[in-house]
């Protein structure tokens, strides 16, 4: 039988809202699935401008140290569930980027990505099918990567 | 010209004066010679500084200043008047104490975020600076100065999290700090527009307002600093490209176009006619892809978002062109040192690829000119905001496009061609008002620019394997020695928002840069908003700024 707390989780899964934060040069292909051909919207995926009304944020690529505060704050501020993707490889471990000393190697230690989406930038195409991947995972109603844990908790921001 | 110049710098103590290229370079004995010298060059007409760049010689004990100082001459074209420009060399003590020199800020203001740069990650010291303050660099960097060649960063990355810590602690401390300047009486606040703003980007302006009128803006930038100048020095002649290329994704294969030059130049290399229009091809198609996406986003950060999706159908054909023939979109790594990376093993079905996004921007122009550039609400929106004049354009060395609605005669491919410009028939584009709209409108122009651009290369290719003096699967690259001698090169090319400048060092057997500068457009644009947004209104904001096309990927580097 089904549960209603399945129910909300199903609903949750089916409308995923992601807030609106660029950190790095992969948000370019980000705008590239918005837009009309790959179109994330038909899926359920919406931009929002505020994280209060958000369900997903997007470390997009690189994250410098100055943005990292920013981006962990934008990150407090969402509701739970709260979930992480993570584009490119420079949210990985720093990518093409391993050797400079402004950017952060161990984005995802600080704070744990469920999806990892692969590529230097990744295509839209691998964009959305990261996303679908959430989507099993919001519908089977597991907790998030970042809330079990992540060096996020020691920083302040 | 020339010869003005060189007597001008005649007079002082110099080591050395020679041509190069378009430029006259001149090594100062003593660094109390700059300002007069400065003086008297902005007299003579070179008005613009382009860039302040410092190379750290470690073994020598000393710190080399370079000053690019260009004249822009905007209300002539360079065929009338051959465009002179200055190239200074100082050397400074390298010890922290004395690496002082007077600062050229007050005499060009366009030095301004230059100069910062140079003593954020050098510690030159400017005598002078009007508001020498740390900056671009994040928190953990203060006062270490980390582009010197003695500093350790791996040892420094080791405490990432009091180094987070500390980035934070100055936004609270600035924070507080207004608190007590500003108080909680009357209308004046402190806003932050970004950086996560929509329409903002990784970059953030303080917006010092009295009810809704700005009263003083202050970017505080290095949002996105991945201190690139810094990483290709670790990197070999072919990586760096990698780090290049990271400039800024919007227009991609125009700032390779620039390194590859720089670095062909120190070899003494030249590449085949093939390669040359290969070069221009792709550099006009990413200046499409990037002019699309400045379109856009013009009408978008004023709230319209329909605009922004049709030019973002249309620049899916142009990344097309660019997948076909590097395999990547956006990251297409498709220019290096020695020419183009790929060969081209079937030519027309490439040339058909462009056509096809031609043949798009033709269908969709008529419409997008009837609906959104006449639109009469933009109109009244954009038409007389912020205009800059063609003084504001030498002093404060406005480039590109937002030049260029000024109706200021300054292109990098006509003043100094490169790659296979030189050949191509193509004369300055301008508009006259230099308000928010006409920077939109010389974006449309640009395209068509471009696309004709695209179709005489395309054209001369052609006629070029017709007549078997090219052969695409061969021609593509000319084999590049692996070590460099030692020498210097400054390469500029136009990209799509405005001037690169790129000062490249190596030493003798060299198989990494000793340093690159990259000089981007975007730091000259940005802090034009300091001067071009007080007294708008709030609302004037997202108009402003995204008429400036400004890119955060270029601004930090």
């Amino acid at each position: 039988m089904l549960k209603i707390l399945d129910f909300f989780n199903y609903a949750r899964s089916r409308s995923p809202w992601i807030v609106h934060f660029c950190s790095g040069c992969c948000s370019l292909e980000m705008l590239a699935a918005m837009g009309p051909r790959y179109d994330w919207e038909r899926y359920g995926y919406v931009m929002t401008p505020t994280p209060r009304q958000a369900d997903i944020i997007f470390i997009t690529g690189l994250v410098s140290k100055k943005i990292l505060p920013a981006l962990l704050r934008t990150y407090e501020q969402m509701p739970e569930p709260r979930y992480v993707v993570a584009i490119g490889a420079c949210a990985f471990d720093g990518g093409p980027y391993n050797d400079s000393p402004s950017v952060i190697k161990n984005m995802t230690e600080i704070l744990p990505a469920d999806v990892f989406v692969a590529g230097c930038p990744p295509k839209p195409e691998a964009i959305v099918a990261g996303l679908e991947e959430l989507k099993e995972k919001i519908k089977r109603g597991e907790p998030s990567a970042s809330s079990q844990g992540g060096l996020w908790k020691q920083m302040k921001f | 010209m020339r010869e003005k110049l060189k007597e001008i710098i005649g007079r002082y103590d110099v080591e050395y004066i020679e041509d190069y290229r378009s430029w006259v370079k001149a090594k100062l004995k003593n660094k109390e010679d700059l300002l007069p010298l400065i003086k008297e060059l902005k007299k003579a007409g070179v008005k613009s500084c382009s860039t302040v760049s410092p190379t750290d010689f470690i073994d020598e004990n000393r710190i080399e200043v370079n000053y690019f100082l260009e004249n822009l001459n905007p209300t002539k074209s360079s065929k009338e008047e051959e465009k002179v420009n200055v190239w200074l060399k100082v050397d400074l003590d390298r010890d922290l104490q004395n690496c002082e020199i007077d600062s050229i800020t007050p005499i060009m203001p366009s030095a301004n975020y230059h100069e910062l740069e140079a003593y954020s990650t050098f510690g030159v010291k400017f005598r002078g600076h009007p508001n020498l303050r740390y900056f671009l660099i994040s928190r953990d960097y203060y006062g270490k100065f980390p582009f010197r060649k003695d500093f350790d960063f791996k040892e420094h990355e080791k405490n990432l999290i009091e180094n987070i810590n500390a980035i934070t602690d100055e936004f609270l401390e600035e924070f507080e700090e207004h608190e007590k300047t500003i108080g909680h009486e009357g209308s004046r606040t402190v806003l932050h527009w970004g950086p996560t703003h929509p329409a903002s980007g990784p970059i953030r302006l303080k917006v010092f307002t009295n009810g809704e009128i700005i009263e003083k803006v202050e970017p505080d930038i290095g949002y996105v600093w991945r201190a690139l100048e810094n990483l290709v020095e670790r990197k070999d002649f072919i990586g760096a490209i990698v780090a290049v290329e990271r400039i800024c994704f919007m227009d991609n294969p125009n700032p390779m176009i620039c390194y590859s030059e720089a670095v062909e130049e120190i070899a003494g290399k030249e590449i085949t006619p093939f390669a040359k229009y290969m070069r221009v091809i792709l550099g006009e198609t990413g200046r499409i892809a990037s002019h699309l996406i400045s379109m856009g986003s013009f009408f978008g950060t004023m709230g319209l978002q329909t605009f922004l999706m049709w030019c973002l159908d249309v620049r899916e054909y142009f990344l097309d062109v660019l997948e076909d023939y590097s395999g990547a979109r956006i990251a297409t790594s498709c220019i290096e040192p020695g020419g183009v990376r790929y060969p081209l093993p079937d030519p027309e079905a490439w040339f058909n690829e462009i056509d096809k996004a031609i043949k798009k921007w033709e269908k969709v122009k008529p419409d997008i000119e009837d609906i959104f550039l006449k639109n009469p609400l933009m109109t009244k929106r954009a038409k007389n905001t912020g205009v800059f004049t063609l003084e504001d354009v030498e002093e404060y060395f406005l480039a590109g496009p937002v030049a260029r609605a000024s109706g200021a005669k300054i292109d990098v491919r006509i003043d100094e061609p490169y790659a296979g410009y030189a050949d191509l028939e193509m004369d300055y584009v301008t508009c006259e008002n230099g308000d928010a709209r006409d920077r939109l409108y010389i974006i449309v122009k640009e395209v068509d620019q471009s696309i004709g651009l695209i179709k005489q290369a395309i054209e001369k290719i052609r006629e070029g394997i017709e007549k078997g003096e090219m052969n695409p699967s061969k021609d593509h690259l000319i084999k590049m020695p692996k070590k460099l001698p030692a020498g210097e090169s400054v390469r500029r090319i136009e990209w799509a928002r405005g001037e690169i400048l790129m000062h490249l060092v190596t030493q003798d057997k060299a198989t990494s840069p000793y340093r690159l500068k990259i000089k981007t457009p975007s730091v000259n644009h940005t802090m034009m908003l300091e001067n071009l947004l007080p007294g708008h209104t709030l609302s004037d904001i997202p108009l402003l700024y995204g008429s400036m096309h400004i890119c955060q990927g270029d601004l930090d580097r």
